[in-house]
């Protein structure tokens, strides 16, 4: 008997292979009603990334980075920032805002702009905006918090008194600045709720349609979501702004920044979104391909447990601040990417604090040290696995660390674990020295100064045993504040305060960088996570 | 009758295997150190939101409770849902699973294709250049991490020389063809969509041979070893003795002998080539089980873990009931007794 197999495979093998090189290329498929190609490869921008957190793009509840960045450019927002100024909300879907006090409440009342549709093509009206906020509310899922927790907003107190205006209801003990913020954030997202309601089943609010669909009036729509392979954005013909000259954006899953690199330099991709300081130094000099950096919200610090012995000394937690390389840092490790900032607001929030006075002072450490009784201390170091924001490795960080410290006397013992795992201990209080990094939740300086301050929220202060009332409430108060300025002038005195009498050691605010290639034009990267693509051209 | 039976003995050994498998995947995975909702919920989370996840997770329940409860989900086939995608782990499985077997079968052809005639190529020429050849080839493609040999086609064939894609399973711009069986080569032939399945195909040769080196090592190596034993078999004499043609002598009497451990190893192979592709998918951004698996892992997420174990543990000794069905093929003795 012969042995047809092998025989059999090469020939059908051989056979794929030859149609596969001979079969045209520009043979239309019977699906290409759904390819990206509808706009074509030229006017549709190419974004690999890793898009590993998608988890929804529906806005009340996707909390993601990736999903952020996408629906960001699907709905739009009642207020919204402008370019990458976090500081002042901006008229968007509402004309003008009135914030009334109610006597025991804040009325917010919101003005609606005229003529806006959805992609749909069903006009916005006050009762989408209800509906939305409502709807985020009741679902209840990850992002609902700042709703519920932080604007202490309830589904009934949100009302459309008219076609055009929108009435809030919110308790004194909530900031109205902070809430305008919150709707700048993709929660704010107004959706179609006409086309929502149609899609509803089993009192889901639409959530499962919306997890990979759109309803929104912003520059795009989602066209379709490839489960770990691709999101496609379409442009909305329905935008009532400066239409955006992308017929489409293909956010591709690409985790490999290598891959991302290689892609860019092949035209492949036209952003890189995850290149770290290896790549980018890789793509220097190469022709059609350029590269930006822009600022993000993080912070990365080291928290010092006050209830553990001799942190418990403001003088031992100060003198670790002042003995630090932190210019070393920056320079050698992260290669620049990352700005030295030392309060607890990161720049680019209200309340930034430029202030920024240690640097790598082993004799001040030393006196400081000396002044608490302490000569030669010794902690235990917690540090996290992989990459630091930055492209640094958390260990060389570390490692620095504790070559600074070697130097004013203080011995650390460096104990590397995941993040999860770090987690565990820094929650329960059991850390001594913790590295970690922090993002708010939404870009107001309240989202890194309450958990930074207040050890009642159970966050950061709380994890770094330190309970100071007077500044918690000061942060508390100053959240309140509904002029901007006074608002700011109250966080510069508490940023100042924690700064000195802390437990934290703020490292540095850390960079991210892209690779473009050389047409692409228009693509600012806001910290807060995205990027306005209807002014991008390529 | 035999085959039945031999069938139905397999298939229980395969029951037991996944209940032995879900027990052991599960106490491994809920007695690691590492908690899940931190690694879900992240830093920001609140007492309550985790105590909400807990009991969503059933976390806060007993352990022996907590198995009882994961098991009887899979008796009414509910794999549970997943911590880091929120969504039935049985949809992303569903999801994933087509990706890895098209592209282990492809480098199981690959291993086939290019093994077995190197291995029957390399003990024919033994001592000579060939024979050389082969066996260093063998060496570094047994020897030779995935993960290295990826990027250094990817760097080769795609960002130098620009002749192969260098990650996904289908062109950018080229719209998948509609699933029938979620592996793009036959859905584009199905569909008759050549521009798909030219793409697709193209997407497939480079993780295909990354994937399929080490393998083809193997078999390689396997079929060399084994040829040379049967050529020196008194049949072989008496198969030349009665005049027949060497390639006949080889390819009849001394190839399909020879077979018969490669087959074995073929079994394994593929078992192999499914926790090959962890590796191989997360290169070459291929949208698989495997680089679902990592992110589970990594994320502690601990229902994709135990769904992707338990198909694993399913994958195998299906594997190896083929091999034995393939046996009664190739070797008639195993028939009889």
């Amino acid at each position: 008997m012969s042995i047809p197999l092998p025989r059999a495979s090469i020939v059908v093998a051989v056979a794929l292979l030859v149609a596969a090189a001979c079969a045209p290329a520009g043979t239309p498929g019977t699906s290409a009603s759904v390819s990206p190609s509808a706009g074509g490869a030229a006017s549709t921008l190419v974004i690999d990334r890793d898009t590993s957190d998608l988890i929804s793009l529906d806005p009340a509840v996707l909390y993601e980075f990736s999903a952020v960045f996408a629906t960001h450019n699907v709905y739009e927002t009642l207020v919204k920032f402008e370019g990458t100024d976090l500081t002042t909300p901006k008229a968007s879907l509402a004309t003008s805002w009135d914030i009334k006090d109610a006597g025991s409440n804040w009325d917010v009342t919101f003005k609606l702009k005229s003529g806006v549709k959805f992609a749909s093509g069903n006009p916005l009206t006050a009762d989408d905006v209800v509906y939305s906020f409502q709807r985020a509310i009741k679902l209840n899922k990850s992002p609902a918090f700042l709703f519920t927790d932080v604007a202490g907003l309830k589904a009934e107190n949100i009302k459309a008194s008219d076609a055009s205006t929108v009435v809030v209801t919110m308790p004194k003990t909530s900031s109205t600045q902070t809430f305008l913020v919150i709707l700048t954030f993709t929660i704010g997202g107004v959706v179609d709720s006409k086309e929502v309601k149609t899609k509803e089943t089993g009192g889901d609010f639409g959530s499962a349609y919306l997890l990979d669909h759109s309803a929104g009036s912003g520059p795009f729509s989602v066209d379709h979501w490839t489960k770990n392979t691709e999101v496609l954005l379409k442009a909305n013909p329905n935008y009532g702004g400066t239409k955006p000259s992308l017929v489409g954006v293909l956010f591709k899953h690409v985790p490999e920044p290598t891959n991302q690199q290689f892609a860019l330099e092949k035209g492949d991709a036209d952003i890189a979104n995850d290149l770290g300081s290896e790549q980018i130094a890789a793509l220097q000099g190469k022709a059609g391909v350029t590269t930006t950096s822009a600022d993000s919200l993080l912070l990365v610090y080291v928290g010092m447990n006050a209830m553990v012995k001799p942190l418990d000394n403001v003088k031992v937690r100060e003198a670790l601040r002042t003995a630090v390389d932190y210019d070393g840092i920056i320079k050698d490790l992260l290669k620049g990417n990352g700005k030295k900032v030392q309060g607890i607001v990161p720049k680019g929030l209200a309340g930034y604090n430029e202030s920024a006075p240690f640097q790598a002072d082993v004799n001040k450490a030393k006196s400081l040290l000396q002044e608490a009784g302490q000569t030669a201390v010794t902690l235990d170091f917690l540090v996290p696995t992989g990459p630091a924001p930055g492209g640094a490795a958390w260990s060389d960080i570390a490692a620095k660390l504790k070559s600074d410290w070697a130097k004013i006397g203080v011995t650390v013992n460096i104990k590397q674990t995941t993040t999860a795992d770090l987690l565990g201990t820094y929650r329960a209080q059991k850390g001594q020295l913790v590295m970690i990094n922090w993002g708010p939740d939404y870009p107001d300086p309240g989202a890194n100064v309450n958990p930074f301050t207040d050890y009642k929220a159970k966050s950061i202060a709380y994890r770094n045993g330190w309970d100071d009332a007077t500044i918690a409430t000061k942060a508390h108060e100053a959240e309140l504040i509904s002029d901007p300025a006074k608002r700011v002038a109250a966080y510069k005195e508490i940023t100042d305060y924690v700064l000195h009498n802390g437990p934290y050691v703020v490292l540095y605010q850390p960079t991210e960088l892209f690779g473009l290639r050389s047409n692409v034009k228009g693509f600012n990267w806001s910290s807060i996570g995205w990027a306005e693509l209807a002014s991008v051209t390529k | 009758m035999r085959f039945l039976g031999f069938l139905t003995r397999r298939i229980v050994g395969i029951a037991a295997v996944m209940v032995g498998v879900s027990i052991i995947t599960f106490a491994i995975s809920h007695v690691i150190p590492a908690d899940p909702v931190a690694a879900a919920l992240g830093d920001h989370a609140t007492d309550q939101q985790i105590a909400a996840f807990r009991a969503e997770y059933h976390l806060d329940r007993p352990l022996p409770e907590q198995y009882l409860t994961y098991v009887n989900g899979l008796l009414h086939g509910d794999l549970g849902r997943s911590i880091r995608t929120r969504r039935p782990v049985s949809d992303d499985l569903f999801d994933s699973f087509p990706a890895t077997i098209e592209l282990s079968l492809a480098a199981l052809l690959v291993a086939i294709l290019v093994g077995i005639p190197a291995g029957v190529w390399s003990a024919i020429a033994r001592g000579r250049l060939p024979d050389h050849l082969v066996r260093l080839a063998s060496l570094v493609g047994g020897s030779i991490p995935v993960f290295w040999l990826g990027l250094i086609v990817i760097g080769l064939f795609y960002y130098q020389l620009g002749w192969l894609p260098g990650g996904a399973r289908i062109d950018t711009f080229v719209a998948p063809p509609p699933t029938r069986t979620g592996l793009y080569t036959i859905d584009s032939l199905i569909a008759g969509d050549f521009e798909a399945l030219r793409s697709s195909i193209l997407h497939l040769v480079l993780p295909a041979l990354t994937l399929g080196y080490f393998s083809t090592a193997v078999i390689a190596r396997m079929t060399r070893s084994s040829m040379l034993e049967v050529l020196g078999q008194d049949y072989m004499r008496t198969a030349r003795a009665k005049g027949l043609q060497e390639r006949l002598v080889v390819m009849r009497h001394g190839l399909r002998n020879a077979l018969i451990p490669t087959v074995t190893i073929l079994g394994l192979t593929f078992g192999s080539l499914l926790s090959g592709a962890v590796l191989t998918e997360t290169i070459f951004s291929w949208p698989g089980l495997g680089r679902y698996a990592t992110a589970a892992a990594i994320a502690l997420d601990f229902p994709a873990v135990l769904g992707v174990t338990l198909l694993a543990a399913i994958v195998y000794p299906i594997a190896n009931l083929l091999v034995d069905i393939a046996y009664f093929w190739l070797d008639p003795r195993t028939q009889r007794g």
